[in-house]
């Protein structure tokens, strides 16, 4: 089934619908956040139909949606949301990745970009030099077996307790950086194997570390709070959980792709096998799924400590400290309460490529923060820009307390190789004063920004539909990445 | 005999593979994913210095397909070895057993997430050729 603009109805200036009767076996219709002219980009992959085959999981409630930095994944697209009754819905590996709790975590110092500038090449190579990227480099934490499940039980406070951050850190972090539902015994063998020596590594891809600084502020009370500035100086971090958490989405997939049949639930697509949440088998994996985001929290938390060393490398004390802002996951499931027809309901949500975007008054904010809303951070590419926005009421009342988490892939890894002289792109990056340290000029070819769709057209569209609120644009001047 | 083919995907690799028999798709397979994360490696003589041996039981040709191959990349990982070497000792539409051999890799060119059961549907076409789309998560 290939979907068309003429099978959407447009509710809002930046909200399209598909009705559920557009295919069989949709349980409710799906949505899109789009402006018109992103959407039709979003028409010509099949990002709309894997968004209608979403709609199709058993306890699906209200209905399936996609943010405007949407694209075609496999099975969910990325840039989704679906949630789940609880507790009988379905939870799906799919809809949160392979990639378990991908995320993104803002360092924010206390100098300009006029105290840098002259020492911006040099932070990058030795930022490059502390945080292991790229594919097979392992970190220098070694977890022993003993480690390894206090790590996915207690998350980044096991990074605290071992010297790599502070209780501040920790109070800036999504859920603190733990779910409490973890069980390490839940991980295999072969996960933990994978993820011994992966904490504090970023990893290849798309994953990064880059250092920015605040461009034009849109909204000065919650930058305040935020305690952001002009031309503050500021450092991104985005990575998951690496391998550990591959090993567990390959291996969980596996085991509901078996007992589907028990549940007699049929799917459109093997990639969107689920369980019921209440089921052992959906206990298990949810317990396994909350171990992974666990170590996910514990990694970004080692990577701000080879940060913030690399920080003191170049500038010494007198480069004072970098404090998290915060930290947020946008590949994860979590139980929470939302507004279903009127009803307060308790949900499985799934976020795909989708930031949580709590509003305001929320207590597991900190305290400065619960006036504004939760901060939401969304990366853009190389040479562009980045966002921090703010959660809203709205997002609470209309898209499960979910924004966009991204620019949105708009070509493919080998389109973007096609078109990118990489090369000739790091050239003229650095002639903008960006400076890119990266293990290969395929790696800088595949994430070019030309690979990517206007960053700035996806948050309008979020901040327009008011699904979050522009605080904030970081412009990139230094960029690590695998 | 089989062949690969390169597909149009927004972030991720898609293939087509076609071949002969089965065991020859699984082959394909298997030799795509190696092309992935270490380009060329497979196309010098393997000293396989690494060997595992693979055995699995699903519930029908694709899934056997999606799980041998995501056993392979565990594997791949653990060992941080690249398998070049395949042997497949039993097969049939929901069993396998296969030796593999590798050597060890210094680092892989690409960091493939996952094998994803996404469009994949090992079938026999009108030809009476094998075939499956195969999509990489990277």
């Amino acid at each position: 089934m290939s979907v068309n603009k003429d099978q959407l109805t447009k509710l809002q200036e930046y909200l399209w619908e598909l009705p559920k009767e557009t295919r069989p076996g949709m349980r409710v219709p799906a949505r899109v956040y789009a402006l018109e002219e992103l959407l039709d980009a979003i028409l010509n992959d099949r990002s709309l139909e894997q968004l209608a085959n979403v709609a199709t999981l058993p306890g699906i409630v209200k209905a399936s949606m996609v943010m405007p930095d949407v694209h075609e994944g496999y099975g969910f697209p990325i840039g989704g949301v679906a949630a789940t009754r609880y507790p009988d819905g379905v939870i799906s590996p799919g809809g949160i990745g392979y990639d378990i709790n991908c995320g993104v975590r803002l360092l924010v110092s206390s100098l300009t970009y006029g105290q840098v500038k002259k020492r911006m090449e040099e932070l990058s190579k030795e930022m490059y030099r502390q945080v292991p990227s790229g594919m097979g480099k392992g970190g220098f934490v070694k977890l022993s077996a003993r480690n390894m499940d206090k790590v996915l039980s207690d998350g980044a406070a096991w990074a605290v307790e071992e010297g790599y951050g502070t209780p501040r850190d920790l109070e800036y972090t999504e859920s603190h950086g733990c779910l409490p539902g973890a069980d390490p015994n839940k991980v295999s063998d072969q996960a933990k194997k994978r993820g011994r020596d992966q904490l504090g590594t970023i990893g290849s891809g798309n994953h990064f570390v880059e250092v920015g600084r605040v461009g034009k502020i849109f909204d000065e009370e919650a930058a305040d709070a935020y305690g952001l500035r002009p031309d503050q100086i500021t450092i991104l971090i985005h990575t998951g959980s690496r391998g550990l958490g591959h090993q567990v989405a390959t291996d969980y997939l596996r085991i509901m792709m078996g007992a589907m049949p028990k549940y007699g639930i049929e799917l459109p697509d093997r990639e969107l096998a689920c369980v019921p949440l209440s089921s052992p088998e959906g206990q298990d994996y949810f317990k396994a799924m909350c171990a992974a985001a666990n170590f996910a929290w514990c990694n970004r938390q080692v990577i701000t400590w080879e940060c913030r060393k690399a920080w003191e490398n170049v500038f010494g004390k007198s480069g004072g400290e970098l404090g998290l802002l915060y930290d947020v996951a946008h590949n994860i499931a979590k139980i929470e309460e939302h507004l279903v027809d009127g009803e307060k309901m308790k949900v499985i949500v799934h976020r795909k490529g989708a930031t949580r975007a709590f509003g305001p008054h929320y207590g597991e904010l900190p305290e400065a923060y619960r006036p504004i809303g939760q901060p939401v951070l969304i990366p853009g590419s190389m040479g562009t820009a980045s966002y921090v926005l703010a959660g809203t009421d709205e997002s609470m009342a209309s898209s499960f307390g979910s924004t966009c988490h991204g620019a949105g892939r708009r070509l493919s890894r080998r389109g973007a190789k096609k078109q990118v002289d990489a090369p000739k792109l790091l050239r003229e990056l650095k002639d903008q004063g960006i400076y890119v340290q990266a293990g290969s000029h395929r790696g800088v070819a595949e994430e070019a920004p030309v690979a990517y769709k206007d960053v700035d057209l996806v948050v309008e569209t979020v901040h327009q539909a008011g699904i979050a609120k522009r605080v904030a644009k970081l412009r990139p001047l230094g960029v690590v990445k695998g | 005999m089989y062949t690969i083919d390169h597909l149009s995907h927004t972030a991720d690799i898609r293939l087509l593979l076609r071949a002969d028999s089965r065991e020859e798709l699984f082959r394909a397979g298997f030799e795509a994913m190696n092309e992935i994360i270490k380009p060329g490696a497979c196309r010098m003589p393997c000293p396989c210095i690494v060997t595992q041996t693979i055995e699995i039981a699903s519930v029908d040709d694709t899934t056997l397909l999606i799980d041998f191959l995501s056993d392979v990349l565990t594997l791949a990982h653990e060992h941080k070895a690249v398998f070049c070497e395949l042997n497949f000792l039993e097969m049939n539409a929901n069993k396998l057993k296969a030796s593999i051999g590798g050597r060890p890799a210094n680092g892989f060119e690409e960091d493939i997430k996952a094998v994803t059961y996404h469009e994949a549907n090992v079938r026999q076409n009108t030809d009476g050729k094998w075939e499956t789309f195969l999509i990489f998560d990277i």
